[in-house]
């Protein structure tokens, strides 16, 4: 498995890789550092809406994990080098593990320190509220990540499908209707960071912070598992 | 049939279609210790039936089994397998060493570094194995991707189109080292569509056309069922009239007919017969041959002549 984890994160860390994802990282921070510092400054909750909610945990988030996720088996089914993994005696499992959290590894740098010193300087150095954004940061980006990878296993337009669904499901649906919030993983990172610091965000969704935490475990593993499955019964190129 | 002399792989009944497409139709053979070949034109679905073999494609219907287990979802048994691709699966950012290195660890092989010298040397790569791949020739890659295949030490060997790519000398090399493998007991298959290649390495042949097994066994029966094919030559000569007459007396011949341009065509089923006599016969009625071609002597065709049969 560690061969694997190595391998992958040769793979992903390309310098054009690396220098655009320090780029979408770098915007929210950019983006606290120019507003909070003019006199129509937002308030707390208008921040935390525009920048925590919409742009890390909505955008900047799934973009980042999506190249790295999706590149993470597209990469080698697309050169046939996945034959190399599946002609191993590893159970599919131990080609998918290690695989998703080098994906892991190599996107939660970028937004863990993105979320990191946006909330210190939207905050001045809250320790709760830098916790809950970044502890829920981490967890957007390990769920992104499991849904990407399995993307990435079931189609060769894994990046294709993933934009639209970040434009449309999470961007649009999501927002707009209220039922979809049950089924987005945006939301679901939204809601561990509001139950993380309910004293410094006010709560505007309706998944409490066990909720939130129980259907996160259950997406995470249902990508795994979906992507297990999928490893096995596929015709390896 | 007792272990002992139980096939390493069988491959019973198989068939494989994607849509209305059949790619392999039906296909049962066993493989036994040795150097199998896998013969056949280019399309005609020795790849898809490999990779059946090896378990990366699932089968339509049928199954495939080595050492009585299916090979289908059943990663242990890739222990005691090597599979070689037609399709250059390297890293090239990898140098050739860490390539083999990471091959042995996937494999699960202990001694590591022991065995990656082993594999390497084997190979006869040791002076460019700290070389990254992307600057090797494709014949190196190719001699690396052997010792990646070679590095945990496997029973059964499963190589497609293995000398794709090598010059003369890589070729010689590659086939010598075939037949060391051979002879140390391993079950060795290796697809080509050269008639020549497998005949110098393959005591057994499987041929394969049109997705369907049209001969096995070995390389002499082969043969020899294809020089009893019926054989249609084109001859250009001075006199086609009565080179026409002479010919159709030859016990060689089967039938005469004259083309419009004047060349005679000759069908014939004994056309080893036919190269001596027909120069004896011009010789002595004094006609000048000017060209001898056969017209149905591409592979394809000689494959196809056994499928009819």
């Amino acid at each position: 498995m560690r061969a694997i984890y190595l391998l992958t994160l040769r793979q992903l860390s390309g310098r054009w890789r690396i220098l655009i994802m320090t780029v979408l990282a770098a915007m929210p921070v950019i983006v606290a550092v120019l507003t909070l510092r003019t006199d129509n400054a937002p308030t707390v909750t208008e921040f935390e809406k525009v920048v925590f909610s919409a742009m890390l945990a909505g955008a900047i988030a799934p973009l980042v994990v999506l190249a790295i996720g999706a590149a993470a088996f597209a990469n080698e089914v697309e050169d046939r080098t996945i034959a190399n993994l599946t002609l191993s005696p590893l159970r599919r499992w131990q080609i998918v593990l290690p695989k998703l959290l080098a994906a892991i590894t190599l996107a939660a740098p970028f937004i863990v320190v993105s979320a990191l010193l946006t909330s210190h300087v939207a905050f001045l150095g809250d320790a709760t509220a830098t916790m809950a954004i970044t502890v829920s940061a981490l967890a957007g980006v390990a769920l992104y990540a499991a849904a990407f990878v399995w993307l990435g296993l079931v189609s060769t337009q894994a990046i294709g499908i993933g934009l639209a669904y970040i434009v449309i499901w999470e961007g649009l649906f999501s927002g707009f209707v209220s039922g979809v919030r049950l089924l987005s993983i945006r939301h679901y990172s939204i809601a561990l960071m509001h139950g993380l610091d309910p004293r410094r965000f006010a709560s505007t969704t309706h998944l409490s912070l066990g909720v939130a935490t129980a259907i996160s475990l259950l997406v995470f593993g249902g990508f795994v598992l979906l992507a297990i499955r999928r490893l096995r019964r596929m015709d390896v190129p | 049939m007792t272990a002992a002399t139980a096939p390493v792989i069988r491959v019973d009944g198989v068939s494989r279609w994607f849509g209305s497409v059949v790619a392999v139709s039906e296909v049962s053979f066993d493989v036994a210790p040795g150097i199998t070949g896998l013969l056949g034109p280019n399309g005609a679905g020795k790849t898809t039936l490999l990779r059946m073999m090896t378990g990366l494609a699932a089968t339509s219907s049928g199954t495939v089994t080595v050492f009585g287990q299916p090979i289908r979802d059943n990663p242990p048994i890739y222990r005691r397998l090597g599979v070689m691709s037609e399709h250059e699966t390297v890293y090239g950012f990898m140098k050739g060493r860490e390539f083999v290195r990471m091959m042995a660890r996937l494999k699960g092989v202990q001694n590591l570094e022991d065995a990656v010298d082993r594999a390497i040397e084997r190979v006869d790569l040791a002076d460019a194995q700290h070389r990254r791949m992307d600057t090797y020739s494709r014949g190196m890659r190719q001699r690396m991707r052997l010792a990646a295949t070679l590095v945990h030490d496997p029973e059964i060997l499963i190589l497609d189109e293995p000398l794709n790519g090598a010059d003369p000398r890589q070729r010689v090399h590659f086939q010598h080292l075939l037949r060391e493998l051979a002879a140390e007991g391993r079950t060795i298959v290796l697809s080509s569509h050269i008639l020549e290649e497998v005949e110098q390495l393959a005591e057994t042949v499987l041929l394969i056309v049109n997705g369907k097994l049209a001969a096995s066994g070995g390389f002499r029966a082969i043969r020899a069922a294809l020089n009893k094919r019926p054989y249609h030559v084109r001859v250009i000569c001075d006199a086609p009239r009565k080179l026409a007459a002479a010919v159709a007396g030859l016990e060689s011949v089967d039938a005469v007919h004259m083309d419009p341009d004047g060349a005679i065509v000759v069908l014939s089923r004994n056309v080893l017969d036919l190269q001596i006599e027909l120069p004896r016969l011009a010789q002595a009625a004094a006609i000048r041959l000017r060209r001898v071609e056969p017209l149905d002597d591409s592979l394809e065709s000689v494959f196809g002549y056994l499928v009819e049969r």
